[in-house]
């Protein structure tokens, strides 16, 4: 294999990475503090798209712009999620799950009904390199760079602020976070709002790679649903870290050669196998290794 | 018999005693009397209504009882639609082809979900990893169908048809009897595997092993340690219910004679969910009677312009979640029932 | 019934969580036919041992022979119908079903064979229970019931994780000469248990573990002599 067919493989490799990370992340995170799976995160997504290409095509605003627009106004929209539907199924994860698919129905059947079957998208930033023979986009190497970007702001946040200590006391006990002062439904509130808004942030950035349709949360859902099974609940960082990097191992080899949908197959079957083998994900056999070499240590 | 009627009068199921089984009669002899006086159209209509049930009535036993969330199901009605049409379409030669195909049809459902369920149960997996990969696994399908347009997508005879979908189905035939869309023996044959889905399922949950599926929903750990190997019969419950939505799907093909990815995709992923959860976890008649009554609503607002029907859907979805979480047939029955003599 | 060796024997089990070995190889023998009282300070590892016993819990090493047959990596519900079954330490019977519908799972295909289930349910006043949501009888009902469902599997090993826990001193009694009962009918038993009346009552052979390890075995008297029991004790309380 030559240098030029490598770096197209590496650069295929971190596309694929950076848009299971994006698809997943705000998910994940939801999952693993708060417990509950958002069903609508694909609808959340297409938000994100949508207020791009409207503030970008209508309003006229520059693309940095109209992304944080699309980040913010999706994150409150989480907010007010959190407070109408999602407080009342904290004890119910299944319940949970089939509210927010009810919302999801909502907000895609609702952006047909509102916007139409398709939209104007944004124009893709005309950036390209080029190196022995193959040409690359710029803007998806520059999604790549958001992509790890995210993931770094999450863990210092969750890693190395207060408010990430207060998180994740919640995540491994909520009673007992409770009874030391931490206001655990207002870590949930932030949380869901946190994660709507990385929802948004995905819809934004990809808004311009794609066509803008009500369905399009779907195409996002089935590689983040997958990601998310994979990387597990226990630790949504390390998690999507990991799982996005086995995935994106499994599928970019399978995609490069007989196409998208069968990279697509090939993350279904690398799920079911992880699963069988790893039920609580990569980041709970993680945890669940950490916790025996702790015991070893003890002996 | 009457160990018989004890199991059909089991507690696992709301309605019962004689007023109930009298009601029950007179509601299937009406079914059964029906084509005396409707019309051609109003039985083909039901008909297609009708022959969701099993689909629904099969998430009704894996989620009602079992706990066991999938929106699965269209993806095994799909694959048994594809199937029955291959074979049918290559043994239309065949006096008994179309009975294969529904046979083969059923069988490539139950054959697959049971592959998938064995991946999925004997991982011991939480249990919201099931909805995510059931939905993810009829997106995948759908995605594959939709592109196999042209002619080298093909299995004999048969053109998969991409987005499109297959069409041309020869409608099921036995002995010479056509159970075609409008022919009133597809009517007696859609309700009669209608009653016997529900009847069959009420004697299962008030069984033994309806009451293990029951015990596993309610606390799986204390199954595991009364001696049942609950990853089987989590395997074998979700089986079952790909199965039923294999039967719906064979029916589809037969009535309307043509599928399509959408019969696997997301909106059709959701409907038996939709179906269950409005109607009632916990009631198999409820989740029937929610079957009938949101088929026929979908198509009331189809006929009316269909770009609201799923957006009332998932309202009606919604709102059952937040409001009635126990479904709405299942919360009217329970205030119907409270004041002639019910339990406080 | 199979003479000879002891129905359970445990050779250096252990099993740690978190860097704490609840249960420090460990080995223990019970013969066929008795009643053993395991008895420890909080945290002395009964309960992890039960879990490794009836397969909840995977150990780190050693095994665990019963009836003469390597049972270690067993899945749990191949225990249960090998003759071992287990009442959990909190209550844990199907509150959402009634109790006969509680029985009718855990009695199984069977039918009643043996008499035990029925001699249970009408000692412990739950005969005449069968329509009652389980979840709704008073706790100590509900520890009566979880044990019948035990029952109903027919074990040979009847392991009982705090049968009185939250019983009145007059149902703690009643409880006891049940398990006696039972024992006298044949059933091995092997109960955790705190409540030291309810351990008078049995007096039976006991097994005292302490940082998941046999710290002292013998007969009532021997044990409540035993000065350095007597010490973990007092240092616990």
């Amino acid at each position: 294999m030559s240098l030029p067919q490598v770096v197209s493989l590496l650069y295929q490799y971190a596309d694929s990475m950076a848009l299971l990370l994006l698809a997943a992340l705000g998910l994940m995170i939801i999952l693993g503090v708060v417990d509950v799976i958002n069903l609508a995160h694909g609808e959340l997504i297409m938000m994100g798209a949508y207020v791009t290409t409207l503030a970008y095509n209508r309003a006229g605003l520059p693309l940095p712009v109209c992304v944080v627009a699309a980040a913010v106004g999706v994150g409150l929209f989480g907010l007010l999620l959190e407070r109408t539907v999602i407080r009342r199924f904290y004890r119910d994860r299944i319940g949970a799950l089939v509210a927010t698919w009810g919302v999801s129905l909502i907000l895609s059947q609702g952006a047909l009904l509102v916007f139409g079957p398709s939209m104007a998208s944004v124009p893709l930033p005309a950036w390209t390199l080029s190196y022995g023979g193959y040409s690359f986009g710029g803007y998806r190497l520059l999604l790549f760079g958001v992509a790890v970007l995210v993931v770094v702001a999450a863990w210092w946040v969750l890693y190395r602020t207060r408010l990430g200590i207060r998180t994740r006391a919640t995540m491994q006990n909520a009673e007992v976070a409770r009874a030391l002062g931490v206001d655990t439904r207002r870590v949930y509130l932030g949380t869901f709002g946190v994660g709507a808004a990385l929802a948004g942030l995905t819809g934004a950035l990809y808004a311009p790679t794609t066509t803008i349709v009500p369905l399009m949360g779907t195409t996002f859902v089935d590689v983040a649903f997958i990601t998310v099974v994979v990387g597990g609940g226990a630790n949504p960082v390390a998690g999507a870290i990991l799982s996005a990097a086995l995935l994106s191992l499994v599928a970019t080899p399978l995609a490069s050669v007989w196409g998208t949908f069968i990279g697509r197959i090939g993350l279904l079957v690398a799920a079911l196998v992880v699963i069988r083998f790893l039920p609580r994900g990569l980041s709970g056999y993680l945890q669940d290794r950490e916790r025996r070499r702790m015991a070893r240590a003890a002996a | 018999m009457r160990a018989f009627w004890r199991r059909l009068d089991g507690p696992a199921e709301i309605g019962r005693g004689p007023l109930f089984w009298a009601l029950f009669l007179l509601a299937a002899a009406a079914l059964l009397a029906y084509p005396a006086v409707g019309s051609v159209f109003a039985m083909s209509n039901f008909a297609n209504f009708a022959l969701y049930v099993p689909m629904g009535l099969g998430l009704g036993l894996l989620w009602g009882y079992g706990g066991i969330l999938s929106f699965g199901q269209a993806a095994f009605f799909g694959i048994a639609g594809y199937v029955y049409g291959i074979i049918a379409g290559n043994l239309v030669d065949s006096p008994w082809g179309t009975l294969a195909a529904a046979v083969g049809g059923v069988a490539a459902s139950v054959v697959v979900a049971a592959a998938f369920a064995y991946f999925v149960f004997y991982g011991q997996v939480s249990n919201w990893i099931i909805p995510l990969l059931t939905l993810v696994l009829s997106l995948i399908l759908e995605t594959f169908m939709a592109q196999t347009a042209g002619y080298q997508w093909r299995v004999g005879s048969v053109l998969l048809g991409g987005y499109n979908g297959m069409t041309g189905i020869p409608s099921l035939e036995i002995a010479g009897v056509q159970f075609g869309g409008a022919a009133p023996a597809f009517y007696f044959l859609v309700v009669g595997v209608l009653l016997a889905t529900y009847v069959g399922l009420r004697l299962f949950v008030n069984a033994h092993a309806g009451h293990v599926v029951l015990g596993i929903r309610d606390d799986v750990e204390r199954t595991r340690l009364l001696g049942y190997n609950v990853n089987l019969v989590q395997v074998a419950v979700f089986t079952l219910a790909a199965g039923l939505a294999g039967v719906s799907g064979v029916l589809y093909v037969s009535w309307g004679n043509y599928v399509n990815p959408a019969t696997m995709g997301l909106l059709s992923a959701t409907v038996p969910v939709i179906w269950t959860a409005v109607g009632g976890r916990g009631s198999l008649l409820a989740v029937l009677l929610s079957t009938l009554a949101l088929r026929w609503l979908a198509d009331a607002l189809a006929v009316r312009g269909g770009e609201y029907a799923f957006l009332i859907l998932g309202a009606l979805l919604l709102a059952t979640m937040l409001f009635f979480p126990n479904g709405i047939v299942v919360t009217l029955a329970k205030a119907l029932s409270r004041p002639s003599g019910g339990r406080p | 019934m199979k003479g000879g060796g002891p129905i359970l024997r445990v050779e250096d089990l252990t099993k740690a969580f978190g860097g704490v070995r609840a249960v420090d190889h460990l080995s223990l023998a019970v013969p066929h036919g008795e009643l053993r009282c395991l008895i420890g300070p909080n945290g002395a590892g009964k309960s992890t041992l039960f879990g490794l016993l009836s397969g909840i819990h995977r150990p780190d090493a050693g095994r665990i022979d019963f009836k003469g047959e390597t049972i270690t990596h067993l899945p749990p519900f191949r225990r249960v119908r090998k003759g071992l079954c287990q009442k959990f330490q909190t209550t844990r019977v199907y509150r959402g079903l009634t109790v006969g519908q509680n029985l009718l799972i855990a009695r199984g295909r069977r039918g009643e064979t043996n008499g035990r289930l029925a001699f249970a349910l009408s000692r412990l006043s739950l005969a005449d229970r069968t329509e009652t949501l389980a979840g709704a009888l008073p706790h100590s009902e509900q520890q009566w019931l979880e044990i019948c469902l035990a029952l109903a599997t027919e074990p040979d090993l009847l392991l009982l994780d705090e049968p009185t826990a939250g019983m009145t001193p007059q149902e703690t009694s009643l409880t006891a000469d049940f398990v006696l009962e039972l024992n006298r009918q044949g059933v091995t038993v092997l109960v955790v248990e705190h409540d030291m009346a309810f351990v008078r009552r049995v007096a039976s052979r006991v097994t005292v573990l302490h940082y998941g390890r046999i710290f002292a075995e013998g007969s009532l008297e021997d044990i409540e002599a035993n000065q350095e029991v007597r010490r973990i004790y007092l240092g616990e309380e």
